[in-house]
């Protein structure tokens, strides 16, 4: 996943990821991706678009 | 580090610091962590509070953390068509504060620390590991590793929610459920009444609305929520597009962005196993036609928090004994939600002719107090449709 710079740690796509995957710290975000399976619901949610997919 | 307590608290949100209240306040030994190095800040909210719901939790409304006093509401429709509540118009206006969440919390957090709880800021929970009669939780603070071995884990990790799952509930919300929020603070604000809350309706806020929250003189909240699975735009998208339309936003300017997710698919439908309880946000205590959520969760965590400390006396904490925990919650926070989720769903529903129609009926109509159920029976009484889809409701 590729995070842009202005992503501002709200933790709205770790609440939505099926897969438990993503860590958010307070200035940190953490994405558990050999277990990912593609979905993009995180990228759909973010509030400011800061998700990208590799893909 | 290694630290031994009967209640780990996840979380120091207001729902994470009343649960530590109380458990401290029934006699638990409660420490609670918190990721961030400021409780409160920055708050992903619209800090709207009712007075009641302060009352009904034993608070006093403190000066440092009022912004100011709300007594009515403007609803407005997509034409611009207002509806007003206000003390001139309602018989009983009492409604409630927009508070200073970066202050209100931390207060919330010495009320805990006051009762007992202990707090460690900074410290990120990792995961956790359920053993026979207790859970070994793993966390992190300014680079050290800490292991807690603790009686029951109560998650108020908010949206993100991953103490929960990490103890085998399942609260990941659905795309459809998430709310996703975008708001300035702005500076510069006019408005035609400076106690009301505003409410705008339709296509500006596909699946949710914008709101204006006063805090005084000419600053003010402005927001709004968006369901992701209704619109191609972010909500920070339909932000700008809102406060560069909106008259009382556009001579305004921006001091603080807050984005974030709110869940609003009503309270999770397990909220404890055993030794662990999840409360707040985490576990869905969201009234999900408004998106409030501060009240609901202080009161889920005060149940919380006086069940964990009463499990742990008696020596059982159990999946079993903690359900009252659920039974609780349903019967004092949740018991209106699923109406409120049907009414949130049918007003998504509405084109933003038939919104301006509505309010228009609005204008014409008598309130006798300002409510989300009032504001709904009377919904059902000027609207034909409304009260064929939710008549039976209300």
């Amino acid at each position: 996943m590729i995070v842009k710079e202005w992503c501002m740690y709200c933790g709205e796509c770790a609440g939505v990821c099926p897969r438990c995957l993503i860590e958010v710290g307070e200035t940190s975000i953490t994405f558990d991706e050999s277990s990912c399976k593609d979905c993009k619901i995180c990228v759909q949610v973010c509030p400011v678009r800061a998700l990208k997919n590799r893909n | 580090m290694f630290i031994e307590t009967d209640v780990l608290v996840v979380g120091a949100g207001p729902a994470g610091s009343s649960a530590a209240k109380h458990a401290a306040l029934n006699g638990a030994k409660v420490l609670m962590v918190e990721k961030k190095s400021e409780i409160g800040a920055p708050k992903r909210c619209a800090e709207g509070v009712s007075k009641d719901g302060l009352i009904n939790l034993g608070i006093e409304p403190s000066s440092r953390w009022v912004a100011s006093e709300i007594d009515g509401v403007r609803l407005v429709s997509p034409g611009g068509i207002d509806a007003w509540l206000t003390k001139d118009t309602v018989k009983l206006p009492e409604m409630g504060y927009v508070v200073e969440r970066k202050v209100f919390d931390k207060f919330m957090a010495m009320d805990a620390a006051r009762a007992g709880a202990d707090t460690m800021i900074k410290t990120l929970a990792k995961g956790l590991e359920k053993r026979e009669d207790h859970v070994l939780v793993k966390a992190e603070r300014m680079g050290e590793e800490i292991e807690i071995k603790t009686k029951i884990v109560i998650g108020a990790d908010g949206p993100e929610s991953r103490v929960g799952r990490w103890g085998g509930l399942k609260t990941t919300v659905k795309p459809k459920n998430m709310e996703s929020g975008a708001q300035f603070e702005m500076v510069g604000i006019e408005m035609e009444n400076p106690n009301a809350l505003e409410f705008y309706f339709g296509s500006v806020a596909p699946g949710g609305y914008a709101w204006i929250f006063p805090k005084g003189n000419d600053i003010a909240n402005v927001g709004l929520g968006v369901r992701s699975t209704l619109t191609e735009k972010s909500a920070y998208e339909h932000l700008l597009d809102f406060v560069k339309t909106c008259s009382a936003t556009k001579n305004a300017t921006a001091v603080e962005l807050n984005i974030g997710g709110n869940p609003v698919g009503g309270i999770i439908k397990k909220i404890s196993t055993d030794r662990i309880l999840v409360v707040g946000d985490a576990a869905g205590m969201v009234n999900p036609l408004t998106g409030g959520g501060i009240i609901s969760g202080m009161q889920g965590g005060l149940i919380a928090g006086e069940i964990a400390a009463a499990a742990i006396k008696e020596g059982n904490t159990s999946e079993k004994r903690l359900s009252e925990y659920d039974k609780r919650c349903e019967k004092e926070i949740g018991n209106l939600f699923n109406k409120y989720m049907k009414s949130r769903d049918y007003l998504g529903s509405l084109s933003d002719e038939e919104l301006d129609l509505i309010a228009k009926a609005f204008n014409k109509t008598e309130f006798e107090r300002i409510s989300t159920a009032e504001l709904l029976k009377v919904l059902v009484k000027v609207s034909p449709k409304a009260l064929l889809k939710l008549g039976t409701l209300f």
